[in-house]
């Protein structure tokens, strides 16, 4: 029930507006769900990781209590917004304004 | 014909017996003084100058006699020292003048050729003879025996013999070598020791003389000498140059092999967050270092490496993002196990990841945050925010024509559209009521419920949040429709439903749970018809006994005004009771026996004094009530002539309220005057709701059939300022301002609610109180002036 739940919400995010993909990622990088055809998916979930690592690691030199709660990549064509945690990370690219 | 006198001499001296030394080479010296090239015997001096050559004499001046010393001790053992040289017996000396070191001799065969017929004693020789012939020695020769003078003299005659007939004496030395060892074993020797002279080893000249010696001028003049020769040496012919060639030897390439050298880079990036991570988990990681099995290749290596090494390699490990959990740890723990475990799960379950809350959670901040990159611009018109253009988008050809439509209706005021919020869920569904949250000014509760009797189905409570209007965040199902709701102040987090069927439901909104927490459905006292309004009031004013803190109060179709106390389940006592008070029977003004209460629709609280509250009833009366009294009304307004639907005091003027009723018009009244001050109507359709805005006194929302109106007082109390017409076959039935912003929500038959904001209002600085009580103050002086006014007690 509570994985219906998950599906509904990701189908609701899939049916936005402008909304190109949906990445799920686990924790060493390998692609497992995704919305996007394999290519890009597993381009994605590879530079995303390295970003993220990067992105994480700065968060935490500065302040180790601190930690990487969400991330947005805004570009010219699209927006990437990841959202990690230890165990898998969310991947939505949208753009908004198709 | 020396020969010959020597060979008489040596038998006459019987070397062997006398000679107190072995020395072999006695009996076999043979002067030969014709062969000049021998290396002679200085020491014969005596037999020279008798012989012949003094030549040879002379030469062997220059030799140092040397005397073999042979010295026996007491058992008669030959304890001689041995010479410090030893000279070769092949080697023929050059000169005549070499100096003759020693003739140990005596039992080496070897060396006593060329040796000298030096015998033992040299006290022989030093007789007078060897002064005139070997100046140096002279000293130590003194010691001698008379005995030996003898013998010397005798020995004196042998001289060493270098002839040519080398391996006849050799052989004879043997001979007489032997001989003499027998025969000398027991005799008694005397032994002699002199000193020889000094023997140098090294002589290093001084370079530099005192200028105070005796031998400084000597020294001064040669070097002058030297120094004029050499200036005169350039260009002299006397000094040739001439360069000499030295032979390089032939290389030749050796090959050595060695061990290469292996090299390793090794790395590590120590950065603060890794550090504080070793720290923290230094006390965890007792049993296990987590190395994932899979993953970057790149740590792979590092991971075998890791299980017998220490720290270095750990924070390398660390880079990688799973290992950031457990891996680094200190280099103590390190040491003390090193069990590297792989992980438990190698892929990480799809399934358990999808059921994570966490996973959960972030999905909804990810549709949020889908929501606000499409919905942004409506937002930050929404709150106020300056609207900036995403300069990456492209706008489309109609949105460019539904601005520009707008932007030309930019004077006036009007209703701008934001966004609707809408779902399946509600999709057909009448929206009865909404309410924002105390404390949360984004949440958003709408109730959905049919407000005919007919048509029943049942209700729906969405909480919507601004920052998703596509989806409601909460979805509570209810089994009757829904007529009130409101959220507690207190609580904020109780949400109080009132639903068709009279019952009371409280919900928690922080969860997701279908139930309420109460229900008023056990209540005996329940209200038997629809709940038409609720509300939370606060009684902070000191009221004794029990009624402190927050109250729901709730107004039902069976004509009471209800208090709920929530004790055990719910509880209701009634603080009023709306009787109507047009039974008279038998002229009499008030019947107690038929009591029929005229059903409630409305009701509200004076703000500032909350003793004192509004009713609105079917028939169209309005009382005021006091909360600590619950017979008598204070005092009723008549002047609609249906049903009151909404009644309101004005937060800002103490005394003004509104009210709205299905006889098309909306009354403002006066607290001390029974009759309405002000009556606005704009056509013949019931108004379903009104409300005052919060910001500005003199402005008030009004909610028909088919329209939405905004009145502003200031401009006008004759018709309303914005118009907004909704679509056909929508009714707007309700109607919300937005406390913080200037938008107004309105929820429609259809079961949207739009966000308007209201645009090109005109504003003023403060809330216009003022200009209100003008408004009414010119209003009731010009009813004054009009006529006579009606009133009723």
């Amino acid at each position: 029930m509570l994985q219906a739940e998950v599906e509904e919400t990701i189908k609701r995010i899939q049916s936005q507006k402008g909304v190109q993909g949906i990445i799920i990622v686990n924790a060493e990088g390998i692609p497992i769900k995704s919305t996007l055809d394999n290519s890009s998916t597993v381009q994605y979930a590879g530079n995303v990781h390295q970003l993220l690592m990067k992105a994480r690691g700065m968060v935490r030199d500065i302040d180790p209590q601190n930690d990487l709660t969400f991330l947005r990549v805004r570009s010219k064509k699209n927006e990437i917004m990841i959202a990690p945690d230890k165990d898998y990370f969310l991947i939505v690219i949208q753009n908004p304004t198709e | 014909m020396s020969n010959t006198t020597v060979k008489q001499k040596r038998t006459a001296l019987k070397v062997v017996k006398s000679s107190k030394t072995l020395n072999v080479s006695s009996g076999v010296f043979r002067v030969n003084q014709s062969i000049t090239k021998t290396i002679n015997p200085s020491i014969s001096g005596k037999s020279f100058s008798s012989a012949s050559d003094s030549k040879v004499l002379d030469k062997s001046l220059a030799q140092t006699p040397k005397h073999t010393v042979q010295v026996f001790d007491e058992h008669g053992q030959d304890v001689t020292p041995h010479p410090l040289y030893n000279p070769d017996p092949g080697v023929l000396q050059p000169k005549q003048g070499k100096i003759f070191p020693a003739h140990d001799t005596s039992w080496t065969t070897m060396t006593d050729f060329p040796s000298v017929a030096f015998q033992t004693t040299n006290a022989s020789f030093t007789g007078p003879f060897t002064k005139s012939f070997f100046g140096s020695v002279s000293a130590s020769r003194t010691s001698q025996t008379t005995e030996s003078v003898t013998d010397e003299t005798k020995e004196l005659l042998v001289k060493p013999d270098l002839s040519s007939s080398l391996s006849d004496v050799q052989a004879r030395r043997e001979e007489v070598k032997e001989q003499v060892r027998e025969d000398i074993m027991d005799r008694v020797v005397d032994s002699y020791l002199t000193e020889t002279e000094t023997i140098w080893l090294l002589d290093i000249p001084a370079v530099s003389v005192s200028e105070d010696s005796g031998d400084a001028e000597a020294v001064k003049e040669r070097n002058n000498a030297y120094t004029e020769l050499c200036k005169n040496r350039h260009g002299n012919d006397k000094y040739v140059e001439r360069s000499m060639q030295t032979f390089n030897d032939a290389p030749k390439t050796k090959e050595v092999q060695s061990d290469s050298i292996t090299m390793v880079d090794k790395a590590v990036m120590s950065t603060t967050w890794d550090m504080y991570d070793s720290f923290c988990n230094k006390g965890d990681v007792s049993e296990n270092t987590v190395v994932s099995a899979e993953g970057n290749k790149a740590t792979v290596p590092d991971s075998s490496s890791m299980s017998h090494l220490l720290n270095p390699s750990g924070p390398d490990q660390s880079m990688s993002v799973f290992s950031t959990t457990s891996t680094v740890s200190g280099s103590s723990a390190r040491l003390e196990k090193m069990t590297c475990v792989l992980p438990v799960e190698e892929e990480p379950d799809l399934e358990l990841i999808l059921q994570s809350d966490k996973f959960k959670q972030d999905l909804a901040v990810m549709e949020r945050v889908v929501l606000a990159n499409i919905f942004q611009p409506k937002l930050a018109a929404y709150r106020q925010l300056p609207v900036i253009e995403d300069p990456d988008c492209v706008q489309t050809q109609i949105e460019e024509e539904s601005w520009t439509e707008q932007s030309k209706n930019s004077l006036s005021p009007f209703l701008e559209h934001l966004w609707v919020f809408k779902c399946e869920l509600t999709k057909g569904r009448n929206v009865s009521s909404m309410t924002w949250n105390k404390k949360n000014p984004d949440l958003l509760a709408v109730g959905y419920g049919q407000l005919d009797f007919k048509d029943q189905k049942p209700g729906l409570v969405c909480c919507w949040s601004l920052k998703n209007p596509t989806w409601p965040d909460r979805i509570f199902h209810c089994e009757s429709g829904v007529t009130a709701l409101d959220f507690s102040a207190c609580n904020a987090n109780q949400l109080s439903v009132g639903l068709y069927d009279g019952t009371i439901a409280i919900y928690n909104v922080q969860t997701t749970e279908q139930t309420p927490i109460i229900d008023s459905s056990d209540c005996t006292n329940m209200h038997a018809c629809p709940v038409w309004q609720l509300r939370w009031v606060d009684h902070d004013t000191g009221l004794a006994g029990e009624d402190k803190g927050e109250m729901l109060i709730s107004v039902s179709g069976d004509g009471r005004i209800s208090k709920w106390i929530h004790y055990k389940g719910l509880e209701c006592v009634d603080l009023m009771k709306l009787k109507s008070p047009n039974m008279i029977v038998n002229n009499q003004r008030w019947n107690p026996k038929i009591l029929s209460l005229a059903p409630g629709l409305c009701f509200d609280f004076h703000p500032n004094d909350s003793k004192i509250y509004l009713a609105g009833t079917e028939e169209g009366h309005i009382h005021k009530c006091s909360y600590s009294y619950n017979e008598q009304f204070l005092e009723t307004y008549k002047a609609h002539t249906g049903p009151v639907y909404k009644v309101t005091w004005s937060p800002f003027c103490p005394d003004v309220f509104l009210s709205c009723s299905s006889d098309w018009t909306i009354y403002l009244w006066r607290q001390e005057l029974s009759k309405p001050v002000l009556g606005f109507t704009s056509g013949q359709k019931v108004v379903f709701d009104i409300m005052w805005s919060p910001h500005c006194a003199t402005v008030f929302g009004a909610v028909r059939e088919g329209k939405v109106e905004i009145w502003d007082l200031r401009v006008s109390s004759l018709d309303p300022t914005i118009v907004s017409a909704s679509s056909p076959g929508v009714n707007p039935t309700a109607l919300l301002f937005t406390p913080e912003t200037d938008c107004v929500l309105v929820g429609d038959s259809e079961g949207q609610v739009t966000v308007y904001k209201l645009k090109n209002l005109p504003a003023g600085d403060s809330t216009q109180v003022e200009v209100l009580e003008d408004v009414i103050q010119t209003t009731l002086s010009s009813q004054h002036t009009l006529g006579k006014t009606d009133r009723d007690a």
